[in-house]
């Protein structure tokens, strides 16, 4: 009698750290099950959806306002916002194709944009918040409509045509198929070497290795990995501009997680005065990080005029609204401080997947602005829940 | 005699490992200025605060009697309306409003429309005002226009306006010039007789003498004695109350052999935040040596926190003086820390930090006095918090770091400083107050600092912890570290403290070795009640 008691509370025990398990998993992997169940309802509402060439294109879209995302996630991450960024796609894109147009080579012409329109432009940003502590939201807010102006000026109000063949390649090529796979695999192999090496490291120095978040993150990676080399493979390769966004990605996260700029984001966001009295260049280090989410945003005007092979003024419209929600719904918390790169991205792609579902049903456009506006306050709104219980 | 209005009986509040109030009594009487004395961190405030409601029952234990009526309010509101009033150090008014306006805020007369009557409302206050003889602003005027001083008056006329009869100054005259001083002691005058009863916290002694009629004194949450007649009390006899225990054992100190000059400061000064032409700091200049701590004393707002935060760097614009280092290799960063350093190493022109990034550059840690405002980075880890200031030690030439080796040197630290952490990875905020202060000692520790400032070291945290700190202390000092302790606790800055400097209203009024110290001399020097000798 008493040892099937003991039993069954054993069972109990053992169900309760199984659920134990499964709601940690859910809390701290929120936004990465959303994505999925969201590509399960769109897979299972429209046949379209969960197709190599779909796939393909949402990867081509996301990318344009994921790369601004990375940048954004570093400007919230010290407290700040940009939303200037959109803007800056449109005058960026007028930029380059004008410059094309005058004559100059496709090669001059890109770091030119990238170093005027994105240098400049975070510059100018970076120096009045830094400089004179105005609230970066004004600031940039007043720079949304001077580089909207601006590139209505250059343009003279019309849509401005590529001349350069090549330029068409950056933004719209893929890789070969064969040479996609084999990045893929190369990746896969390249994941397991640097799990291997950390968990050596850790080793070394005496440090207790968590199995648990090991086998989550090579799930993770395998299965992501496994549907990229699907896609990508039977469709056409890997976009251009996912190569380039994937080591925007790496490059992002890596400054964020392993140097020492990426530690003082963290501490500026979390108490910018301890962090000042800590040794950090308050003034140094918005400055830089005003100026990555503009340049980024400069590129990403760059990649979007390559890819329609001509800049209208007024491209990159709310493209502000995109990224900002990316990285509130990827957990960057607004009062900063606290998010990652990893985060962004799975919320740039709930924000893609949600525009590329919502126009395959045929959804109207006013709904997809009602539906996207909701989202954000959701993702807000669970930022507030979760910090108030830790409260 | 008169009336009893106000009698507080066995109150005890505690907070997480500490107890704030234990065991305070004492009456105040109708028509009567009672003063509520006692060092820093005694509990006066909050005892202010129980007895405002601002903890309101039963989160503290004890008795509230008013006029004879136990009262146990629930929130400030209560206590409000049973006619307490309290005039806070940081004055509650609304800057951009007029003096009526936040007289009667949320209270004004409104005509027939339920419109607010605003000729009304002025010709109250400008009644109300007359009443107490305060003149020189109206009630139109907006209150930032208005000095402290007239502020104040306009708190206290609001407390009245509110048929206040208990009235609590707490520190009311630290920001006030002489005159204002003059004129807040008329109308508390003119309240005796209206039979307000009035308690009045402060250390300036002087003061006391002029306007109390009784004292009564609180040290570490307890009353000492009973309420006294302040005619009966001298002032060394109040002085001796208030610091009077036995202190030998909290105290580890060692002595070292005193080494070099390492530090020298001279004329330095920092401005007011506030008021324009004013100083925080003046003129002050003190050497620190190899080998000694160097305890800085004095009241709060005395100056002590703005003279080491300046020279730490941290008020570029509104701060002056000179800062000499000598018989140190400094670590130099940059071209122009080499070329500032090669200047402070000579005769030549002294160095001026003008940010905490340089100062760390040169050999300087701070400890800061509000560790969660302004020194921990609440909600991250401990990790984090530990390395942010060192990063360069765990990390490459091209700035990444090294996780594992952070790790392991995190974890170093955590055994040298026996730091009670669940792991590196918890936020700092769910340490104690000890073990977070060790994290950021640790912070400090790995910037190999020449000279450390402490201010405030053990602000809110337990007697052990306390203890462990100090044995730090000494093995840092033991280690060549030049070490700097401010503290608001005499004991502790007389018990740790080779030589002292004292502080009062933004000057070094005296200097102090450890066996000249004496806790009524350093009082007597940080309430002014004895001057700087020339």
């Amino acid at each position: 009698m008493s040892k099937t008691l003991q039993h069954e509370s054993t069972q109990k025990v053992l169900q309760h750290e199984n659920m134990q398990v499964v709601l940690k998993f859910l809390k701290e992997n929120g936004t990465l099950v959303a994505l999925v169940v969201l590509m399960l309802i769109f897979s299972f509402s429209d046949e379209s959806f969960f197709t190599p060439r779909n796939l393909t294109n949402l990867a081509r879209q996301t990318t344009i306002t994921g790369i601004i995302a990375v940048g954004m996630t570093m400007v919230i991450l010290i407290n700040g916002i940009d939303l200037s960024v959109g803007s800056i796609v449109g005058l960026s894109a007028i930029s380059v194709t004008l410059m094309m147009q005058a004559g100059l080579n496709m090669w001059l012409a890109i770091p030119l944009t990238l170093i005027l329109v994105g240098g400049g432009i975070g510059l100018w940003n970076g120096f009045w918040i830094a400089h004179y502590k105005i609230p970066p939201f004004i600031i940039t807010l007043g720079m949304m409509t001077i580089a909207r102006g601006l590139a209505l000026t250059f343009s003279g109000g019309g849509s401005v045509p590529v001349m350069a063949p090549g330029f068409r390649q950056i933004g719209g090529a893929f890789l070969p198929k064969s040479i996609s796979i084999i990045i893929i695999l190369a990746a896969l192999v390249f994941f397991f070497y640097s799990l291997y090496r950390s968990i050596q490291e850790k080793k070394k120095y005496g440090i207790e290795v968590q199995k648990q978040e090991i086998m989550t993150s090579a799930v993770i990676a395998v299965v992501g990995l496994l549907l990229a080399m699907w896609v990508f493979g039977s469709y056409r390769g890997i976009p251009n501009p996912v190569v380039i966004f994937v080591v925007i990605v790496f490059a992002g996260s890596f400054v964020l997680r392993n140097t020492k700029f990426g530690r003082r984001l963290y501490a500026m966001g979390g108490n910018e005065e301890a962090a000042r009295l800590s040794g950090i260049n308050i003034y140094r280090t918005s400055l830089i990080v005003f100026c990555t989410v503009t340049v980024l945003s400069a590129l990403a005007g760059i990649l979007l005029a390559s890819r329609l092979n001509g800049a209208s003024p007024n491209l990159g419209n709310m493209f502000e609204l995109d990224a900002i929600s990316a990285v509130i719904i990827g957990g960057t918390s607004f009062a900063g401080g606290i998010g990652t790169i990893t985060g962004t991205v799975i919320g740039a792609f709930i924000i893609g997947i949600l525009n590329n579902g919502m126009s395959l049903l045929g959804v109207p456009m006013f709904y997809q602005f009602i539906v996207r506006g909701l989202i954000i306050i959701l993702a807000v709104w669970f930022d507030v829940l979760t910090k108030k219980k830790k409260g | 005699m008169s009336e009893i209005v106000l009698e507080m009986k066995n109150i005890i509040k505690d907070f997480p490992g500490v107890r704030a109030l234990n065991n305070v009594n004492f009456e105040a009487r109708s028509g009567e200025l009672l003063a509520l004395v006692g060092e820093n961190g005694a509990g006066k405030s909050t005892l202010m605060k129980v007895l405002s409601g601002v903890w309101p029952y039963p989160t503290y234990e004890g008795d509230i009697y008013i006029k004879g009526q136990l009262k146990r309010f629930r929130n400030t509101k209560e206590a409000e309306a049973s006619g307490v009033a309290i005039i806070y150090q940081e004055l509650n008014l609304i800057p951009e409003l007029t003096v009526a306006e936040n007289i009667f805020l949320d209270r004004q007369f409104t005509t027939s429309y339920g419109t607010i009557n605003w000729s009304q409302v002025n010709a109250e206050t400008q009644k109300l005002l007359d009443d107490l003889h305060i003149r020189g602003f109206k009630p139109t005027d907006k209150i930032k226009e208005l000095t402290v001083g007239k502020q104040q008056m306009v708190e206290i006329a609001k407390a009245l306006s509110k048929q206040a009869e208990i009235l609590v100054f707490d520190e009311p005259t630290s920001a006030l010039t002489d005159k204002e001083v003059e004129a807040l002691f008329k109308i508390i005058r003119k309240l005796k007789k209206q039979g307000v009863c009035m308690s009045y916290i402060s250390h300036k002694m002087e003061e006391l003498e002029q306007i109390a009629e009784r004292v009564i004194v609180l040290r570490d949450g307890q009353t000492i004695g009973d309420v006294t007649p302040m005619a009966e009390l001298t002032l060394d006899k109040i002085i001796s109350r208030m610091v009077g225990r036995d202190i030998k054992d909290m105290f580890p100190k060692q002595d070292f052999q005193r080494g070099e000059k390492t530090l020298e400061v001279k004329n330095f000064e920092v401005d007011h935040p506030d008021l324009p032409g004013e100083k925080k700091v003046k003129n002050a200049s003190f050497c620190a040596y190899k080998g000694e701590i160097l305890g800085i004393s004095g009241l709060m707002g005395s100056g002590r926190t703005e003279l080491v935060t300046g020279i730490f760097g941290a008020f570029p614009k509104t701060s002056r003086g000179e800062v000499y280092l000598q018989g140190q290799s400094v670590n130099i960063k940059s071209p122009a820390d080499a070329i500032k350093q090669g200047i402070g190493y000579t005769s030549g022109p002294p160095l001026k930090f003008e940010s905490p990034q340089e100062a760390i550059n040169h050999g300087f840690g701070l400890v800061t006095e509000d560790r969660k405002a302004v020194g921990l980075i609440l909600g991250q880890s401990v990790l984090q918090n530990m390395t942010i200031s060192s990063l360069e030690t765990v990390a490459n030439r091209w700035g990444v770091i090294n996780k594992a080796k952070e790790r392991s040197l995190a974890n170093e630290y955590v055994d040298k400083l026996s730091i009670k952490t669940p792991g590196l990875d918890v936020a700092i905020d769910t340490l104690s107050g000890g073990n977070q202060q060790k994290v950021i000692v640790a912070k400090w520790l790995n910037t190999k600092p020449k000279v450390l400032i402490l201010d405030e070291p053990t602000r809110g945290i337990d007697v052990g912890a306390k203890v462990e700190i100090y044995n730090l202390l000494n093995q840092l000092v033991e280690e060549g570290v030049t070490v700097i302790i401010i503290s608001s606790e005499l004991p502790e800055v007389m018990g740790m403290s080779d030589r002292i400097l004292v502080m009062c209203e933004g000057e070094i009024v005296a200097e102090l070795s450890h066996k000249a110290a004496k806790k009524e001399l350093i009082m007597e020097y940080a309430t002014g009640s004895r001057k700087k000798e020339a």
